[in-house]
């Protein structure tokens, strides 16, 4: 038999157990539907999309108000449908109902409203009404359309920005960064101790000196790592989709660096998840007891939980020179890399320097796993230490 | 034909194996025996290259044991090793599977060692639900699934009641009938007699008594001699070299040197009274055992039978 179809039977039996576990499914099943349900949540408070007010004028409106308030409203990003009503008190029982937001009374020259209107709607109108006003003034100054336009309506500023690019994506892209790298956390956590705890579990029941009769050590290694990561992939997959679905629910647009970044975090949460569960696998083969499990992964946690605060720490500013270093460093780079990428901050040459430094780093790991795996494994009695099972090696 | 010719191997500046030699035959059944921390699982886990031996070698057909020969040796460890959490079904099939066997072979193979070692009522049931007892049998029957050369069986018969250890036996036997080559160890030197005559007995890492188990008894230099007496008696043996080792109203038990005649203990016991149960035989193995190594019978017999 191969090594490569050794590998993929040690690799299925791994998916076999986690998805026999009703636990795996109801886990899943749970963290889709909360995703799912924050974008719902989202759409019905409404905080989506401009806000929408109706106004109302009494009799008829002065000409071109009614475009002029729409105009101004789109530039300050709301809606307003303009409406006409017969009277005042019908404008007052409107308003008090509800059904109108401000009324504008052009004989009296008046702004009526319930209380104080919110400002992007009383500025709306009196711009509005300010042009028509200044329209109707220079056309009996009998100035023509051009003249007009040329007055009351100058070319706009054209924008100048000195860092361009820089914060076009916006906050919706340092959100998904942060959520990804969140994910990515909780994912390498929850499989990794996956991983640590499979390896203990075969050591302290004695079958991995079974499958050791039958199977290189490397090759039980190489298929318990990529068989939960089948199985983390799936639920990363299925919280990832869940995640597009409820973005998409919510109705929140989504910057296309966004979009650039998803395949990439996939691509670092693989490879990010190979090096950590790898570590994980081998501080297992140092202890003979699940209590000890903990104990000698502590080192690999405390990095990587290291790796999540810089993502709070440095996550903000994606373009400090510390944020750029130490997102190029292996044990970080799988979460904050995808961080820097979704916010547009990383260049492609940082991002591909950032995947060789985490793909040598990887196959490092490998190496040095299949070179002490083998021998830590069978290691009965109390936890080696880093030291020691480096030492191993060399013996 | 399994070869281990002078294995040695030091745990820090402990010396676990001290010069270990043994052959198994095909289809032989070698028991391989001793104390506990005499190097036994030692021993049989450098022949499963699940420790690398200082010096020596082992060879299996004269040639170097390779990870591919391996994969068709069969190994039950002295500490159970099976996944907790997987169905007797699955655990079986997956090793058949690990050993080279195909989808169907490794099916086909499972069904047929759960009815030979009798759990296959418990087939879909997780392990971690069976008695040790009916552990025990899936551990042997992982052992044997996938038909190997060569079985290494450290402590089979270890915690078996006596109906399960006549079903290993007959197992046993079975897999030798067909020229199967196994080794097995056991620290209850007495219980393999019946299993099989041919032995190899360590002590401190090294080999102390080997070869068939009634010549090694009868090599003793002395042989017990248990008399019955119809009425109660107060027999003295009129013979020289004669030690008391128990006595009751109405039976003695003697140890008398090896050339004693049975026949001179059994008229000299007669004259006292009238004879109704007389037995002559050599010491027991873990008595020879214990001669051979220098250490007295009544200190230590406990913990070699235990």
């Amino acid at each position: 038999m191969s090594s490569a179809s050794t590998v993929r039977l040690v690799m299925l039996r791994e998916v076999r157990q986690r998805l026999h576990s009703l636990g795996f499914f109801i886990f899943t099943g749970l963290l889709c539907f909360g995703i799912i349900t924050i974008g719902i949540v989202k759409r019905t408070l409404g905080e989506d999309g401009p806000a929408r007010y109706h106004m109302a004028v009494i009799g008829a409106a002065p000409a071109g108000f009614a475009d002029a308030v729409r105009e101004v409203a789109q530039s300050l990003g709301i809606e307003i449908r303009v409406d006409s009503v017969g009277s005042r008190s019908a404008a007052e029982q409107q308003l008090r109902s509800g059904e109108l937001d401000i009324v504008i009374d052009p004989t009296a020259g008046r702004l009526i409203s319930r209380s104080k209107p919110p400002d992007q709607l009383a500025a709306s109108a009196n711009t509005a009404w300010r042009l028509s006003k200044a329209t109707a003034a220079a056309r009996s100054a009998a100035l023509d359309d051009q003249q007009i336009s040329s007055i009351l309506s100058p070319a706009p500023l054209v924008p100048d920005f000195l860092q361009p690019g820089r914060n076009s994506t916006g906050n919706v892209a340092t959100i998904v960064g942060t959520a990804a790298a969140v994910m990515l956390f909780v994912a390498i956590s929850a499989f990794g101790g996956m991983v640590l705890t499979g390896v203990v579990e075969e050591k302290s029941t004695g079958v991995v000196e079974v499958l050791l009769s039958h199977v290189r050590a490397h090759q039980l290694l190489a298929g318990k790592v990529f068989g939960i990561g089948v199985v983390a992939m799936t639920q990363f997959g299925a919280a990832l989709l869940s995640g597009l679905i409820a973005l998409r629910i919510s109705g929140i647009t989504v910057p296309g660096a966004v979009w650039i970044g998803l395949p990439t975090t996939i691509l670092w949460f693989i490879v990010g998840f190979v090096l950590y569960s790898t570590l994980f696998a081998l501080a297992g083969s140092f202890v003979s007891r699940q209590e000890d499990a903990q104990g000698a992964a502590a080192p690999i946690s405390m990095v990587f939980t290291a790796a999540y605060i810089t993502v709070f720490a440095l996550g903000k500013s994606p373009y400090a020179t510390t944020t750029r270093i130490v997102s190029m460093l292996p044990p970080f780079a799988p979460l904050l890399m995808p961080l820097r990428i979704a916010t547009g901050a990383a260049s492609v040459f940082e991002i591909g320097l950032s995947a060789v430094l985490l793909l040598a780093a990887t196959y490092a790991m490998l190496r040095l796993a299949g070179a002490v795996y083998g021998r830590t494994l069978l290691h009965r009695g109390a936890r080696l230490s880093w030291r020691e099972a480096l030492r191993m090696t060399s013996s | 034909m399994l070869e281990v010719f002078d294995i040695r191997k030091k745990f820090g500046e402990v010396a676990a194996l001290n010069g270990v030699s043994l052959r198994v035959g095909r289809g032989e059944l070698v028991g391989f025996l001793g104390p506990n921390g005499a190097g036994k699982s030692t021993t049989m886990r450098a022949i499963m290259g699940l420790i690398a031996i200082d010096s020596g070698s082992i060879t299996w057909d004269r040639a170097p044991i390779t990870a591919r020969v391996r994969r068709g040796f069969g190994y039950m460890p002295a500490e159970r090793g099976m996944y907790p959490k997987m169905t007797v079904r699955d655990q079986l099939v997956y090793f058949a599977r690990l050993a080279g066997l195909s989808p169907s072979a490794a099916k086909k193979a499972a069904e047929s060692w759960m009815e030979r070692v009798d759990v296959h009522h418990r087939a879909d049931d997780e392990v971690q639900a069976l008695s040790s007892g009916n552990q025990q049998r899936v551990q042997l029957a992982i052992a044997l699934v996938h038909e190997p050369e060569l079985l290494i069986l450290d402590e089979p018969f270890s915690g078996l009641d006596p109906v399960a250890v006549e079903n290993m036996k007959s197992i046993l036997l079975g897999q030798v009938e067909r020229g199967t080559s196994v080794l097995f160890s056991s620290h209850q030197l007495d219980l393999v007699s019946d299993i099989t005559r041919n032995v190899v007995i360590v002590d401190s890492g090294h080999v102390v008594l080997e070869g068939d188990v009634r010549e090694i008894r009868e090599r003793a230099a002395f042989r017990y001699a248990s008399i019955g007496f119809v009425e109660d008696c107060r027999w003295v043996p009129d013979m020289l070299d004669v030690e008391l080792i128990d006595r009751s109203p109405r039976a003695v038990r003697l140890r008398v040197p090896a050339a004693t005649e049975p026949a001179a203990v059994l008229a000299d016991a007669t004259r006292a009274g009238r004879v109704v149960e007389f037995s002559f035989a050599p010491p027991d193995l873990s008595e020879v055992f214990l001669a051979s190594v220098g250490r007295d019978a009544s200190n230590e017999s406990e913990e070699v039978r235990a």
